[in-house]
C-alpha cells in the first residue's frame, strides 16, 4: 500500500513508465498493490496507465478515501464509492466557507481551491511563489506557511487545522476528516485511513495479513505540528505491517516506520528487490501466529504417523499427509482420493494414490526437521537442517482447484535432483510415463482409478543451492481408469497458471472459508486452537461439488477403509450446512446417488423404500464386515451392518438439517424429497403393529452398541417417527411427491402409534424395552476414569447385561430432535444417562458437551468439549495414525453452536439460547441461514448479532426480532433478553 | 567371536543352565563358556560341563579378591561377553524363590541375563519367544534387538500386550476397524518385522497374563525388558516370572531416557 505523489512518483507530471512496468511485473508475480492518494482517477491512472494481468491485484484508493478502483487489463473500474448526501455536500461547502471566513477575520487570505468528491480544499498560502511546490522543498514550505499563519495570530498548521475542524463542526459535520499537506487544509468526509481500512479488509479476504504488507509514503511524520497525511494509513488494523518513508520527513517518522529517504527511486528499488526475490522463487513467510499454527519439531518414530495425519493437506478431492520430504523409516507418505475405492464387499478400502511430495535421499539421524501447518492459509512449511545445508519448502493442495497440488523447495541442489516427482504407492502396480519435465503415474482401482501428473522446474540459487517448483494434478474417475492425457492436459493449465497464481488463489479461497466459518473463543487460547484445528480439517475434507464419500477418517488416513458411516450425515454435515452449504449438499448427493442400492437392499430384506447401509463405500451396498477380532483376538460377530438401522433416519435427518439451514427448495422438492419419502417408506414397512395398535421396531442396535438386538430403541423409534411425520409433511406440500394422501395418512398413523419408551411420571425415556431391568451399574462411579472402553473393562457379557451405555443414545435423540422429545425431558434424561455413559466412542463427548451446555452445566460441558477437541491432537486413541476422527471434529462445532450458543435454525427464524462458561470472555460464530450471512458475538449477559440480508432472530424464549446488517445488541436481565444500545 | 557366559553352581540346576546357555548362544551366533565358582566341590558342575561338551572355567571362592557376585559381575563385564546365564535357584522344591546370587546378578548385571528355572526343559534351539511389550518406548527399544535376533534365526515371536485398568483405551468406535487400526499402529511403534510377529492382546493383570500367554502359546523363552529394580511395587512381572515360570526368562535392561531421534518435542498451537 503506497502513497502516490512524492512516494511512487516525484510529482504528478513525472514520467511513470518505470512504475508502470514494475506494477505490471509485480502483479504477474502475485503481489497485490494499492495506491492511496488524495487525487482522482484521471490524474493517477492518466499518469500510471498500468494494465496488470494478475494474479496480483492493483487498486487505486483515491479522492482521499472516497473511492476505490480495481485496475485490470481493461483499465480501472470503480469498486467502492462513498456518496455524500446532499446535506453532507452542503455542509462541506459551508465548513470551507466558514473556515476561510474565520481566517480572513484574522487578516489571512485563504482560498477554497477545489471542490472535490466528499471534500473541500483550502489553500493557506495562495501566492505565486508557492503555486506548486515540489516535495523536496517541503521544509521550506512548512516554514513559509507557519510564518504566514503566525503573522496573523494563527498558531501554525495545528491552529489552521483547528479552525477548520471547528468550522466543520459548526457546519454540522460530526465526523469531519481535517488534514493538511502544509500548503492546504482539507475538510472531508473521508481520508486515507478509510482507504487503508478498505484495503486491509480486502486483502484479509485474500488470505494476507498485515505482516505480509509494506506501507510506503513520504509524509508519515509531523509537518509543521500536524500529522503527515500518510500517517493516516497507519490504522490499528495495519499493526504488523512494515512502514517505510522515502520522504524528507523534517519532523522525523513515527515509531515503527523506517526513514529510508531517497524519494520515489528508493521505493522503486525496494519494490524491484521484492520482485527479484519472488522471481527467484523465494518461499513465503513461515507463520509465527500460534493461534493458527500446528508445529511439529523433530521426528518421533512413535508419533510420526499420527503427526502426518494431523498435518494432512486436503482440498476435498485429494488428501496428502504431512510426511517429510525425505525418506525416513518412520514416515509413511500417503495420498488418498475422495471416494476412490479398491476391492470388493467388506474388503473395499480407499485406494493409495501416487505421492507427489518426495525428494531425493533420506534423512540422517543428525538431521533436524520442523513442520508448520498454517491453518489459516492451508500451507505446510517444512524446514530440514541437513549436513549439506538447509532445505526449506512450502506445500499446498489447492482449495481453489481441488486435485491440484504445488510444492516449492529451496535447498541443496543434490536433493532437488529427483526426476519425475511422483512415487507409486507401496505394493501397488502403476503405469508411468511422461516427456520432458512432465511425468505421470496411473493407478487402477477395482472400478476406475487415478492418474497423477506433475511438472517440475528448477533454478540455481547460488553455490550448491537450488530451487524447485513442482505442480501437479490428480484426475480421478470412479468408473473407468482415466487416460493419462487428461491429467497432462489439466497439468498444462496449472503450469500456465504458475505457482504464484495458484498460491494467491489458494490463500484467497481459504480466507473466504474462514470468513464463513471461523469460531472465536476469547479467554481460552488452547481450546481456540483446537477448535480451529477441527474446523480446518472439516473444511478441507469435503468438496463443494459433486458427491462427497466422507469416510470416518476423511482423507487423512486409511483407517476404517474410508467407509462412510452416520459420522458424515449427523456429525459433520451440520457444520457445513450452517457455513458452507455446497459442501453439505455434496455429502447428501453421495446418499442420493446410492438410493438405487438402498432400495435394492430394502427389497432384499422384504421391505419397502430405501434401506441405507451402516457402512457404505462405492457401491452403496453394505460393506460392514460380519466378523472381527476384538482386542484380545477373540472372534466376535459384528451385527451393526444387519441391525443398526437408525442410519436410515439419520440420513433423512441430515437432509432436513440441510433444508433448515438453506431453504433449498430445489432439493426439498426434488432429490431431498425422494430421500425423505423412501426412508419413510422403509420405516412404514419395518414397523410391527401389535394387537393393541401399538407400533414397534424390533431387533435393532441403537447408537449404544454395547447392547445389540434390542426392541424399541428410543433413538431409533424416535427418529423413525420423526422421519415419517416430516416426510408426510413435505410430501403434502410438494406438487408431485408420488405419495398419495392414503400413504401419508398411513405414515402419520403408524408414527403416532410408535412407542418411544417415555414415562411421563419419571420424565425418562427407556433406552430400549427392558433397559431399566438391567443391572443398575453406574459407570461413572465404578470406572477408574471416563472415557473408557467399558466392554474391555467389564467384559462384553457384563456390559450387555448392565445399564452401561457406550455413547449418547436417548440423549442423541434429545440432541438431534429437541422439539420432538417431551418438553422438559432433557434434564432428567441427562441426569440419568450421563453418569451411565462410558463414552466408549469418540463420537460421544462432543454431543454431551452440547447437551450439558444447553442445560447450563457449562463447566462440565467445557470439560467434555476439551476432550472432544483433543482426541487427535493428543492421539487419545493411539489410532490417529490411521486418520483424524471426522465425527469428533464435527461434534466440536456442534457443541459450540448448538450447545454453548444454543443455535437452532427454523424455517422463519434463527434462535439463540446462549450459555457461556465463566472462563470465556466471548464466543463468536459465523453462520449462513437461508442465504443470510449471520455474525453473532456472545459475551456474558450480552448478545450482538448482525444479519445480511436481514432475518428474524429469537433469543431464549423471546419473540422474533428483525435483525439487519447494522445488527442489534441484546442484554439479559433475569431470564429475559431485551434490546440494548446498538 | 563373542560369547555367552553361563555361571553354574555345583547343583542339579547346572545342566539346564548350560542347555539354555547353549540354545541362547546359538540365537546370538556366539560361543558358550561355562564358569563355576568352586566353593564346596565341583564334580556335578564338571559333569554337567562335560556332558555339554564345554570346558569349565573354575575360580576358587576362597581365592577371590572380593565377593562371589563381584567376581561374576567382573567376568560378565568382559568385552566379548554378550550375555550371561544363571540358574534361578538350585532346586525346584517349594515355591522356588530366586536364589541370592541370581538376585544380585539380576539387579546389577547391565547386559542381558538369562535366568533358568531348575526344572526347565530347554530345547536345543529356541522355537518360540514370548515378548511382552508394555507400550513404552523404553521397553520397545530394549526388546527390539531380541526380536531382530529371533527374526534372523527364524524363531517365532509372540508379542504380548496387556491392557491394564489404567491403560485401557479411551475410545473404541467400531471394533471391526478400530482393533485393526490399533494393532497396525502398535506394531509400527513397538515391534519390528510385524509380518513375522504374532500379537496377542489381553486385558487384566500383566504378570498373570504373561505366564498364561507363554503357556498357551507354547513359548520356550520369555524376554522381558526391565529397569533392574525389584523394589516394592516395581517389576511385578519380572518377580512373578522368575518365581513361577517354567521356561527361561531373558531379562533385557531398559535404558532410561532412551530416544530414537534427535529431538522429540511436540507443540500444538
Amino acid at each position: 500500500m503506497l502513497d502516490w505523489d512524492g512516494t511512487a512518483v516525484p510529482d504528478r507530471r513525472a514520467d511513470a513508465g518505470r512504475v508502470r512496468h514494475l506494477f505490471e511485473a509485480l502483479s504477474r508475480a502475485g503481489f497485490d498493490i494499492a495506491v492511496v492518494s488524495g487525487t482522482n482517477v484521471d490524474n493517477v491512472d492518466g499518469q500510471l496507465a498500468a494494465r496488470p494481468a494478475g494474479p496480483g491485484e492493483l487498486h487505486l484508493c483515491l479522492n482521499r478515501g472516497s473511492e476505490v478502483f480495481a485496475v485490470g487489463p481493461a483499465g480501472p473500474r470503480v469498486v467502492h464509492r462513498r456518496v455524500a448526501t446532499a446535506e453532507e455536500d452542503a455542509a462541506l461547502t459551508r465548513a470551507a466557507e466558514l473556515a476561510v471566513e474565520r481566517l480572513a477575520h484574522r487578516g489571512l487570505e485563504a482560498r477554497i481551491v477545489s471542490e472535490r468528491l466528499n471534500r473541500r480544499k483550502i489553500d493557506l498560502i495562495p501566492e505565486p511563489a508557492w503555486a506548486d511546490p515540489p516535495k523536496a522543498r517541503i521544509d521550506e514550505l512548512v516554514l513559509a506557511v507557519t510564518d504566514r499563519l503566525a503573522a496573523h495570530g494563527v498558531h501554525g498548521l495545528p491552529g489552521a487545522v483547528e479552525i477548520a475542524r471547528r468550522a466543520a463542526a459548526d457546519a454540522g459535520l460530526a465526523d469531519a476528516r481535517v488534514t493538511s499537506d502544509a500548503k492546504h487544509v482539507e475538510i472531508g468526509l473521508t481520508d486515507k485511513s478509510d482507504s487503508a481500512r478498505w484495503i486491509l479488509e480486502h486483502v484479509r479476504l485474500r488470505g494476507l495479513r498485515p505482516r505480509d504488507m509494506l506501507l510506503a509514503g513520504d509524509e508519515f511524520g509531523q509537518l509543521g505540528g500536524v500529522p503527515g497525511s500518510d500517517s493516516l494509513m497507519l490504522v490499528s488494523e495495519a499493526a504488523g505491517a512494515a512502514g517505510v518513508s522515502v520522504g524528507v520527513e523534517p519532523g522525523g517518522v513515527p515509531p515503527g516506520v523506517i526513514a529510508l529517504g531517497g524519494g520515489p527511486d528508493a521505493l522503486l528499488d525496494v519494490l524491484e528487490q521484492q520482485l527479484r526475490r519472488r522471481t527467484r522463487r523465494e518461499l513465503p513467510h513461515v507463520p509465527d501466529d500460534q493461534d493458527w499454527t500446528l508445529a511439529i519439531e523433530g521426528i518421533d518414530p512413535e508419533l510420526e504417523r499420527a503427526h502426518e495425519a494431523m498435518l494432512t493437506l486436503a482440498d476435498g478431492a485429494i488428501g496428502t499427509n504431512g510426511s517429510l520430504l525425505l525418506a525416513h523409516p518412520a514416515t509413511a507418505p500417503r495420498v488418498l482420493a475422495m471416494g476412490l475405492y479398491d476391492g470388493e464387499g467388506t474388503e473395499t478400502e480407499l485406494l493409495p494414490c501416487p505421492v507427489w511430495t518426495q525428494l531425493a535421499g533420506e534423512l540422517e539421524p543428525s538431521d533436524r526437521v520442523q513442520r508448520l501447518l498454517d491453518l489459516r492459509t492451508g500451507l505446510l512449511h517444512q524446514q530440514l537442517s541437513l549436513r549439506e545445508g538447509v532445505l526449506r519448502a512450502v506445500l499446498f493442495s489447492s482449495a481453489a482447484r481441488p486435485g491440484t497440488v504445488a510444492l516449492r523447495v529451496e535447498g541443496p541442489a543434490q536433493r532437488l535432483q529427483r526426476r519425475g516427482g511422483l512415487a507409486a504407492p507401496l505394493a501397488r502396480g502403476a503405469q508411468a510415463g511422461g516427456a520432458g519435465r512432465r511425468r505421470w503415474l496411473c493407478v487402477a482401482a477395482s472400478h476406475g482409478g487415478v492418474v497423477a501428473a506433475v511438472a517440475e522446474s528448477r533454478l540455481s540459487a547460488g553455490r550448491k543451492m537450488g530451487r524447485l517448483d513442482r505442480v501437479g494434478t490428480y484426475v480421478v474417475d470412479h468408473a473407468a481408469l482415466p487416460e493419462p492425457v487428461e491429467a497432462v492436459e489439466a497439468l498444462r493449465e496449472v503450469e500456465q497458471a504458475g505457482f504464484e497464481r495458484l498460491l494467491v488463489e489458494h490463500r484467497a479461497t481459504w480466507a473466504r472459508r474462514w470468513e464463513e466459518a471461523d469460531v472465536v473463543i476469547e479467554g481460552d487460547p488452547e481450546l481456540q486452537f483446537a477448535v480451529r484445528f477441527s474446523l480446518f480439517h472439516l473444511m478441507a475434507s469435503v468438496p463443494d461439488s459433486g458427491e462427497a464419500a466422507l469416510g470416518a477418517r476423511g482423507l487423512s488416513g486409511p483407517a476404517y477403509r474410508g467407509h462412510v458411516f452416520w459420522d458424515s450425515d449427523v456429525f459433520v454435515l451440520p457444520s457445513l450446512a450452517a457455513t458452507h452449504p455446497a459442501a453439505a449438499r455434496a455429502l447428501l448427493e453421495y446418499r442420493v446417488r446410492r438410493l438405487l442400492a438402498a432400495r435394492e437392499a430394502a427389497r432384499r430384506s422384504g421391505r419397502a423404500g430405501a434401506r441405507f447401509p451402516w457402512e457404505s463405500a462405492g457401491s452403496g451396498f453394505d460393506v460392514t464386515p460380519p466378523l472381527a477380532y476384538d482386542r484380545t483376538g477373540r472372534v466376535i460377530p459384528i451385527r451393526t451392518g444387519e441391525l443398526e438401522e437408525h442410519i436410515v433416519a439419520d440420513i433423512a435427518w441430515a437432509a432436513s438439517c440441510y433444508l433448515d439451514w438453506t431453504g433449498d427448495e430445489e432439493f426439498g422438492s426434488g432429490s431431498g424429497l425422494t430421500l425423505l419419502v423412501e426412508t419413510a417408506r422403509y420405516w412404514a414397512s419395518r414397523i410391527r403393529l401389535d394387537q393393541h395398535g401399538g407400533a414397534h421396531i424390533d431387533g435393532v442396535i441403537g447408537p449404544d452398541e454395547y447392547h445389540g438386538r434390542v426392541d424399541d430403541n428410543a433413538y431409533t423409534n424416535g427418529m423413525a417417527r420423526w422421519n415419517l411425520r416430516y416426510a408426510a409433511h413435505l410430501a403434502a406440500a410438494a406438487h408431485a411427491s408420488g405419495v398419495d394422501a392414503a400413504e401419508r395418512d398411513g405414515w402419520l398413523a403408524v408414527a403416532d402409534a410408535l412407542v418411544d419408551g417415555y414415562d411421563a411420571s419419571t420424565g425418562l425415556y427407556e433406552q430400549f424395552a427392558g433397559f431399566f431391568a438391567l443391572e443398575p451399574l453406574v459407570i461413572e462411579e465404578i470406572a477408574p476414569r471416563r472415557p473408557v472402553a467399558a466392554d474391555a473393562l467389564l467384559g462384553h457379557d457384563r456390559v450387555r447385561a448392565a445399564q452401561v451405555v457406550k455413547q449418547a443414545d436417548v440423549l442423541m435423540l434429545h440432541h438431534l430432535l429437541p422439539d420432538e422429545v417431551a418438553p422438559g425431558s432433557l434434564e432428567p434424561n441427562l441426569a440419568f444417562y450421563e453418569p451411565r455413559t462410558a463414552h466408549g466412542s469418540s463420537l460421544s463427548p462432543g454431543i454431551h458437551a452440547a447437551l450439558l451446555a444447553r442445560t447450563g452445566r457449562t463447566e462440565q460441558a467445557l470439560a467434555a468439549l476439551r476432550l472432544a477437541s483433543r482426541i487427535d491432537l493428543d492421539d487419545l486413541t493411539q489410532t490417529t495414525a490411521g486418520g483424524l476422527h471426522m465425527a469428533a471434529m464435527g461434534s466440536v462445532w456442534q457443541a459450540l453452536a448448538f450447545g454453548f450458543a444454543g443455535v437452532r435454525p427454523g424455517r422463519e427464524t434463527l434462535r439463540f439460547d446462549p450459555h457461556l462458561p465463566d472462563a470465556w470472555q466471548a464466543l463468536e460464530l459465523r453462520l449462513r441461514h437461508r442465504g443470510s450471512v449471520v455474525r453473532v458475538r456472545i459475551e456474558p449477559g450480552e448478545l450482538l448479532v448482525h444479519a445480511n440480508p436481514p432475518l428474524a432472530v429469537r433469543v431464549g424464549d423471546g419473540d422474533p426480532i428483525p435483525v439487519g446488517p447494522a445488527g442489534i445488541r441484546l442484554q439479559r436481565r433475569a431470564q429475559e433478553w431485551t434490546e440494548g444500545n446498538r | 567371536m563373542s560369547k555367552v557366559l553361563a555361571a553354574i553352581d555345583n547343583s542339579a540346576a547346572a545342566r539346564p543352565v548350560l542347555a539354555a546357555g547353549a540354545a541362547f548362544a546359538r540365537l546370538l551366533h556366539a560361543d558358550l563358556e561355562a564358569l563355576h565358582l568352586r566353593e564346596n566341590g565341583d564334580r556335578t558342575a564338571r559333569a554337567a560341563a562335560e556332558a555339554a561338551g564345554l570346558p569349565l572355567r573354575e575360580l576358587a571362592v576362597r581365592e577371590l579378591p572380593g565377593s562371589k557376585i563381584a567376581a561374576l559381575l567382573a567376568a560378565g563385564e568382559a568385552a566379548d561377553v554378550e550375555a550371561m546365564v544363571v540358574g534361578a535357584r538350585a532346586s525346584r522344591i517349594g515355591r522356588r524363590p530366586v536364589g541370592h546370587i541370581a538376585l544380585e546378578l539380576i539387579v546389577s548385571q547391565l547386559k542381558p541375563l538369562l535366568v533358568v528355572p531348575p526344572h526347565a526343559f530347554v530345547p536345543e534351539r529356541f522355537q518360540r519367544i514370548l515378548v511382552p511389550l508394555d507400550g513404552t518406548r523404553m521397553t520397545s527399544a530394549a526388546l527390539a534387538q531380541t526380536i531382530e535376533l529371533a527374526h534372523d534365526s527364524d524363531v517365532d515371536v509372540v508379542a504380548l500386550h496387556v491392557h491394564e485398568q489404567d491403560s485401557l483405551p479411551l475410545f473404541s468406535d467400531q471394533p471391526q476397524h478400530e482393533v485393526e487400526t490399533w494393532r497396525r499402529e502398535f506394531f509400527a511403534r513397538h515391534c519390528p518385522h510385524p509380518e513375522k510377529v504374532r500379537l496377542e492382546v489381553r486385558v487384566g493383570i500383566p504378570a498373570e497374563n504373561v505366564l498364561r500367554a507363554a503357556s498357551e502359546s507354547e513359548s520356550d523363552l520369555i524376554a522381558l525388558g526391565w529397569a533392574q529394580s525389584l523394589g516394592e511395587g516395581r517389576a511385578a512381572i519380572v518377580r512373578e516370572a522368575l518365581e513361577r515360570s517354567d521356561v527361561p526368562i531373558l531379562l533385557v535392561p531398559v535404558v532410561r531416557g532412551a530416544r530414537h531421534t534427535t529431538s522429540d518435542q511436540h507443540e500444538a498451537g
